[in-house]
């Protein structure tokens, strides 16, 4: 990255302890919800935050924006070291920083109008008042496509993705530089998916704002973000830019990610890595890699002696693909689904097709 | 983008929906359940009484003639008393108006205060996570107390009195308002639009009122109406055992105290007060279940 980045997160940690008692409680346990996390978004970038249920991606997006304090590491934010703020400093770090969450059915607060929901940020700020409020509070609602008149009406009175779209108002209506959205789509239909998410593309553009973009649709990530990185029980395993990781992922865990991508095809051949058993517990997480117990490639030096995030040895690491793995560069990627697959490019091109119009 | 760009509703579903709101009304869904709707107009009735006691009542309240003395109902001696006499020879039926008056205002104070106390004490305990053990075990010391030993701890600290009376009944109505609302806010506190709210960068005080309080009023709101009754019939048990309301002050707790001695020549003075308080303790609690089942959305058809 040339420029500076406009979040850098190093050794991000979140221990979550686990109590026992009613009214004496005692710690019986840590679950390590995010271990040691290092990555950094620049200005205008994409960062997808990839990974299965449980594997600390939204938990991450929380921290970042402090809706949980971080047990452990640096959060830096345009300059700002996040996790010392003050409470007025994080009001004001708040006006930045926002973000969009999955349930657009809970994350509105029913008994406020969606104007006053939209009204929250821009009075809390001292954006606008009076007027201007109302004015300001129209655009928005235009902004996502919706009518200013939709302003007097409550949230149980629209749909799924009129809601997320207000819910995205309500991000935008700070005007945030970085933006980080919770699986923003996996609650809606795969039509109203389409329109959200190249909504949040035009805005991108429009606005100039970075996004990190949690989801498990990998479609998806392929189609809005720039870099990719992959978690697996808490760490990252892998992060490289999309093109590299989709065409030659290269730790085995993103193999079989990839792998399980369906392909809405009966006559496809594909090689489908199958993964054994179950996510171990981040109560108790594996020795040496976290991922040795599932991995088809562990040997010895897995079990014993935990992988580092590091560049790869090869052209692909020269462009920015790390890994957490030791044997990555002895590992042959399995063939995946090329994106010149006839269905899986129909899909990519119908979303390029409704940005394109949009 | 097309849900967009068309309108929301047509106009006609519009007016269907608004039909449809019209229909569910609370009042209205309260009308359609025989009990409540017949509680609700005889409170009405009652409140209204009470509220226009000083105009409506046929007598003063107050002004006693012995010639009169425990006259009956219907009695040749008084027959503009259409309830009778009390042992002072005083009009029962403004007596009773004006009684209602006291009761009432008294049961409503402290439901308001005491209620208001203790959504507030509920919310901030679910709110604020540390103050959850110490506020809740507060409120369990609370509860553990009897509430008529409290009327008459305060009563010999403060002094008896209708004031001391209220403050009783306000502690006495904490406890409950304030599991009830701490078991409501709770849920809502689980709910994703208050992170939401947090990110946005609202304070405490925004998010407790704006959030919390506002999705749980209909809970604390229908448990205060319940607790009406209670505290109606606490403030009348204690102005009976003569820590409330002073003689000659109408209150309809000590009118039946006043009046028991005379219960078996002149039943009037001792049941009526009784029958009201009954009534309206009953009306209350019906009206309760009512609203509790009016504003509950899960029960709406």
């Amino acid at each position: 990255m040339s420029t500076e980045p406009l979040l850098s997160v190093t050794g991000l940690t979140k221990h979550f302890p686990v109590k026992r008692g009613i009214v004496f409680q005692s710690a019986v346990g840590t679950v390590r919800a995010v271990d040691g996390l290092t990555f950094d978004v620049a200005p205008g970038e994409t960062l997808a935050l990839v990974g299965e249920s449980g594997c600390g991606k939204s938990t991450t997006g929380r921290l970042v924006l402090r809706l949980i304090e971080a047990t452990q590491g640096t959060i830096r934010f345009a300059g700002r070291d996040v996790r010392t703020l003050s409470r007025g400093a994080l009001r004001d770090l708040r006006r930045d920083m926002q973000i969009i969450f999955q349930d657009p059915y809970a994350s509105l607060n029913p008994r406020l109008t969606v104007g006053e929901t939209l009204a929250e940020p821009l009075k809390l700020h001292g954006i606008a008042t009076g007027e201007a409020l109302r004015r300001r509070i129209d655009e928005l609602l235009g902004e996502v496509g919706l009518s200013a008149w939709h302003a007097l009406r409550y949230p149980h009175e629209f749909s799924g993705g009129q809601r997320q779209r207000i819910g995205i108002a309500r991000a935008l209506a700070s005007q945030p530089k970085l933006i980080v959205c919770d699986e923003p789509v996996s609650a809606l239909d795969v039509s109203i998916q389409a329109q959200v998410i190249n909504l949040l593309q035009d805005l991108k553009a429009k606005l100039g704002l970075s996004y990190i973009f949690i989801a498990h649709d990998l479609a998806v990530v392929r189609h809005i973000s720039d870099r990719v990185a992959v978690m697996y029980l808490g760490k990252i395993v892998e992060l490289a830019p999309k093109r590299s990781l989709f065409a030659r992922p290269r730790h085995p865990y993103t193999q079989a990610l990839l792998s399980a991508v369906p392909v809405p095809d009966p006559t496809a051949q594909r090689a489908r890595i199958r993964l054994a058993g179950d996510v171990p517990s981040p109560l108790n997480p594996p020795k040496g890699c976290r991922f040795h117990t599932r991995c088809a490639h562990a040997q010895d030096r897995c079990r014993q002696e935990e992988p580092l995030l590091r560049p790869l040895q090869d052209g692909d690491g020269a462009k920015g693909q790390v890994v957490a793995c030791h044997f990555a560069e002895s590992i042959v990627p399995p063939a995946l689904v090329p994106e010149n697959d006839p269905p899986y490019a129909r899909r990519l091109a119908a979303l390029r097709k409704l940005s394109a119009v949009a | 983008m097309t849900d967009a760009a068309l309108p929301l509703q047509s106009e006609a579903d519009q007016r269907a929906i608004a039909a449809i709101r019209r229909k569910n009304a609370v009042w209205r869904r309260i009308l359609r359940d025989p009990p409540a709707a017949i509680a609700a107009l005889f409170l009405i009735v009652i409140v209204g009484s009470a509220l226009l006691a000083p105009w409506i009542a046929p007598f003063d309240p107050y002004a006693s003639n012995m010639r009169l003395r425990l006259c009956p109902i219907g009695g040749a001696r008084c027959p503009d008393f259409l309830l009778g006499a009390d042992n002072q020879g005083r009009d029962m039926l403004s007596r009773i108006l004006f009684g209602l008056r006291a009761t009432l205002g008294i049961g409503i104070a402290a439901v308001l205060v005491g209620g208001g106390l203790g959504a507030l004490i509920g919310l901030c305990a679910a709110y604020f996570k540390r103050l959850d053990q110490p506020l809740m075990r507060l409120v369990d010391v609370l509860l553990s107390f009897p509430s008529i030993l409290f009327g008459l701890a305060i009563a010999a600290v403060m002094g008896t009195g209708l004031f001391s009376l209220v403050v009783a009944l306000s502690i006495a109505s904490i406890p409950s308002i304030a599991r009830i609302a701490r078991g409501a806010a709770q849920s809502i506190m689980q709910q994703e639009y208050m992170e939401a709210g947090r990110a946005v960068g609202l304070g405490d005080g925004a998010l407790i009122w704006r959030y919390l309080a506002l999705n749980c009023w209909p809970t604390i709101l229908i448990y205060m109406t319940l607790q009406l009754g209670q505290a109606i019939l606490l403030g009348a048990a204690l102005s009976f055992l003569g820590l409330g309301a002073q003689p000659p002050t109408a209150e309809l707790g000590s009118m039946a105290a006043d009046g028991r001695k005379f219960l078996s020549i002149a039943p009037q003075v001792s049941t009526l007060p009784c029958a009201a308080i009954f009534l309206v303790v009953l009306a209350f609690n019906v009206l309760g279940d009512a609203l509790r089942d009016a504003l509950d959305p899960k029960l709406r058809q």
